[in-house]
């Protein structure tokens, strides 16, 4: 794998909207692309958004158009489940140890589905955070690209595996497979490693665990999407209530040196585009948002006013600093109104925490020679050829994330030229 | 609605210094509202205090309940999401009050600094060298009038019947020491008690409570729930204080029992039965009591002196003269008075006689700066829960409308 050598190749890690568009950037100015993803999946985040901004389109709108350019392009080289294991060298000539994991699934797949019907074993569905479940082989949602189903192979007892083997007719399944090692030359990284929604778990006084009515705002866009647990049914998990009144609770986790010590800037965004969901669903529903601020940057203003209209919602300045969980089913938040300067216990049917972004590339990122900053973002080094793309950059939307992954993608075709 | 905010930059300077200094770092979320296990949901605090203070709105703090009722147990810290420590900004506005209220007003300020500590020492211990010169009494004692008369005779001996020398002296030094603490007290919680309903907007009350209304209805269930530490109970994050302050309050109490009983005996009873002189026996309850209380004392202090290094080593807590001068006093009385006795049994005189006279100074200490510093929580603390039950009483309230 080394015939990229000297050539100005350049490595994506990370293959969400941020990689996918600084692969073809570059890819489509000439250069060979590797692009890698631990998930067994590219689309990242944005795959699991029911809608996304600016113009609310569903994530297959820009997905799909991103995995066309891809299929179409010979530059650009894809690898699923796959994670940079070292990096040696220098800009120019970087040598990076990449590891594939085992999917046990080849690309004889043609994602018919019989496996799954033949497999007895069921496993969490980690894309929708839980709230399902799912065979334990099984095609990671259903616009994943690659097209292939995936194998959790220890969630499997052995009849189970054999029967699956047995119902594929395109002998696709593999329980052999092999973590496979291999080496990339390239001249310049992009690190697109993206974000992972805040453990809730972590605030320990919003409780998160001690209700279903308690959900995060990842979860909550999982349930509107129609191809999530729910179908696109707002429920109370658990019961299936339809409720009758949320409350948001902004920066949960975010703006708070025990957490995350910075704006993660999409939330209060994103609260305001599920308002639009619940609207969709119950007109009449009665929405508390809590928050510190409402950060809505440059055009996103003209949408903050036009929810902050709603009449049957109220924006409480203070910061929700309990939840309780009540018999019915519900929880009561606790928050001081800055405004007013009286205690409030609202009761609510349900309540979304809009937890923010943590980046996910985490301290290995430091073995690997990339600068990150106090929190854990990504800091370009354009001169090394280690360039940071989208959310492991900074916290974003995705309109931001784009410019700043053709931005990465011009760096990276500097180096090695 | 246009508001003229006339910020007191010399407070907020003030605030900052006292151990206040993370107080502009807070960004109004009201976390520390909600967390507080002491809001209430009519009156939440810290955060508008927090607001108030970054204002340098002085007059509203000075009469804020609130401030006082604030126990300083640090959950609010420990969930602040700025590291703004509201706990320790309410410590030093209480510590900034002590000293807005404290009379006469050179002695407030000179209580407040850690860098008078020379002269916060040296005036006890000029007063009493002085007067234990005077008194001619500056004799180390034989070993066998020292068995029999302790300290006893440190200012000397004479022998009125009707009043012993030793006694008088120290009379004379303690006496005026604690009418001056009593006044200042008095003067300090009256005009913290008229800001306070002023700022609450009480104005004319419905009636005025007599004394013994007052006393029956507001200070005695305050008193009660003091001794219960029913509100440290409710703390979170720093529980475990209660471990220390408790002790220390049954000591203070038991102590001060004590010290009324000797006064009684000794002081009084002493001018017609001068046996009643001289060291108590080992064995009589009250000596047991005064032991008892005196390592109750030691070990409560100790126990706040580790609780409040381990919270400052943990960043949960600005360490700050004005907290750690209290546990230095209370400690020092403490360890001066159990030494000054153990030296008495074991019959060092010389040694004794110098530590009998630290041990005065650090008494004379705490009677003399209580108004002004920590120890001030004694008295303004329990007149605010005296307030906030006064406040929502029907004395104030109309509980028709």
């Amino acid at each position: 794998m080394s015939d990229t050598a000297g050539t100005g190749a350049v490595l994506v890690v990370g293959g969400g909207m941020s990689g996918l568009t600084a692969a073809l950037e570059a890819a489509e100015v000439g250069n060979d692309v590797y692009i890698i993803d631990k998930n067994p999946y590219f689309g990242g985040r944005v795959a699991q958004l029911n809608r996304y901004f600016p113009k609310l389109c569903p994530p297959t709108c820009g997905l799909e158009i991103n995995f066309r350019r891809i299929k179409d392009n010979r530059k650009v080289r894809t690898y699923t489940m796959t994670t940079v294991k070292s990096v040696s060298g220098g800009p120019g000539n970087y040598e990076v140890q990449l590891e594939t994991a085992p999917r046990y699934v080849n690309s004889n797949c043609t994602a018919c589905g019989a496996c799954a019907e033949a497999c007895t074993d069921e496993i969490d569905n980690a894309f929708n955070f839980g709230m399902n479940r799912t065979k334990a082989i099984y095609l990671p949602h259903e616009m994943a690209f690659p097209r292939r189903f995936v194998l959790d192979k220890d969630a499997c007892s052995s009849a189970s595996l054999e029967a699956v083997k047995a119902a594929c007719k395109y002998d696709a399944i593999d329980t052999e497979m092999q973590s496979k090692a291999f080496t990339v030359n390239v001249a310049s990284i992009v690190w697109a490693t993206g974000w992972n929604p805040y453990d809730p778990t972590k605030m320990d006084n919003l409780k998160f665990g001690s209700s279903p009515a308690i959900i995060t705002n990842m979860m909550m866009e999982r349930m509107a999407a129609p191809n999530g647990p729910t179908g696109g049914k707002i429920l109370r998990p658990g019961d299936d209530k339809e409720p009758e009144s949320f409350a948001f609770v902004q920066c949960a986790g975010s703006r708070d040196e025990n957490h995350l010590e910075f704006c993660s800037y999409v939330c209060c965004m994103a609260t305001f585009k599920q308002m639009t969901y619940i609207r969709e669903r119950y007109p009449e529903a009665m929405i508390y948002v809590f928050y510190i601020d409402l950060r809505t940057p440059g055009k996103y203003e003209h949408f903050r006013e036009k929810l902050m209209g709603d009449e049957k919602a109220q924006f409480i300045k203070g910061k929700v600093a309990d939840i309780i969980a009540e018999d019915d089913g519900g929880v009561t938040v606790v928050a001081e109104n800055a405004v007013t300067g009286a205690k409030i216990q609202q009761k609510v049917d349900m309540c979304i925490l809009a937890t923010g972004m943590q980046p996910a590339l985490g301290e290995q990122g430091k073995a690997f020679g990339v600068d990150m900053d106090g929190n854990g973002f990504v800091v370009s080094d354009p001169d090394k050829g280690m360039i940071a793309a989208g959310c492991a950059k900074s916290p974003a939307d995705v309109y931001t994330c784009g410019q700043s992954s053709t931005a990465a993608a011009l760096k990276a075709i500097q180096i090695g030229r | 609605m246009s508001m003229n905010v006339q910020p007191d930059l010399d407070f907020i300077k003030d605030i900052k210094s006292a151990g206040g200094d993370t107080l502009k770092k807070c960004f109004q979320c009201a976390t520390c509202s909600v967390v507080c296990p002491l809001s209430s949901d009519d009156n939440p605090f810290p955060r508008r205090e927090m607001v108030f203070a970054q204002w340098g709105l002085k007059e509203k703090l000075v009469g804020d309940p609130n401030i006082m009722l604030c126990h300083q147990c640090g959950d609010c810290t420990a969930y602040c999401p700025r590291g703004a420590k509201p706990g320790d900004v309410l410590g030093a506005i209480r510590a900034y009050t002590y000293k807005y209220f404290g009379w006469p007003a050179g002695l407030a300020k000179l209580a407040s600094a850690g860098k008078n500590m020379p002269v916060l020492i040296g005036i006890p211990a000029v007063i009493i060298f002085v007067v234990w010169l005077i008194s001619g009494g500056m004799t180390i004692p034989s070993a066998a009038e020292f068995a029999r008369d302790g300290y006893g005779h440190f200012f000397g001996h004479w022998d009125f019947r009707w009043l012993a020398k030793n006694v008088f002296f120290i009379d004379l030094i303690i006496l005026p020491t604690v009418a001056l603490s009593i006044y200042a007290a008095y003067r300090g919680v009256s005009a913290m008690w008229q800001k306070m309903a002023e700022g609450a907007g009480v104005g004319e009350a419905l009636y005025r409570p007599s004394v013994a209304q007052f006393v029956k209805e507001l200070l005695w269930p305050s008193l009660v729930e003091i001794v219960q530490h029913t509100r440290f109970k409710k703390c979170v994050a720093n529980a475990d204080r209660i471990k220390g302050h408790l002790p220390l309050l049954l000591s203070f109490l038991a102590l001060f029992f004590v010290t009324v009983y000797s006064a009684f005996t000794q002081d009084f009873l002493g001018i017609f039965i001068p046996s009643m002189h001289g060291p108590l026996s080992m064995w009589n309850p009250v000596k047991i009591l005064a032991n008892v209380g005196a390592i109750a004392l030691i070990v409560g202090v100790g126990i706040l002196w580790g609780n409040r290094s381990r919270m400052e080593m943990d960043g949960q807590a600005t360490h700050t003269f004005y907290d750690w001068f209290l546990i230095w006093m209370i400690m020092g009385v403490g360890v001066t008075g159990l030494a000054a006795e153990l030296l008495r049994l074991i019959g060092v005189a010389s040694v004794g006689y110098v530590v009998y006279y630290l041990h005065l100074i650090s008494v004379m200490m705490l009677f003399l700066y209580m108004p002004y510093t920590k120890f001030a929580h004694l008295v303004y603390r329990t007149f605010a829960m005296a307030f906030e039950r006064y406040r929502d009483s029907a004395y104030v309230k109309n509980p028709l409308n």
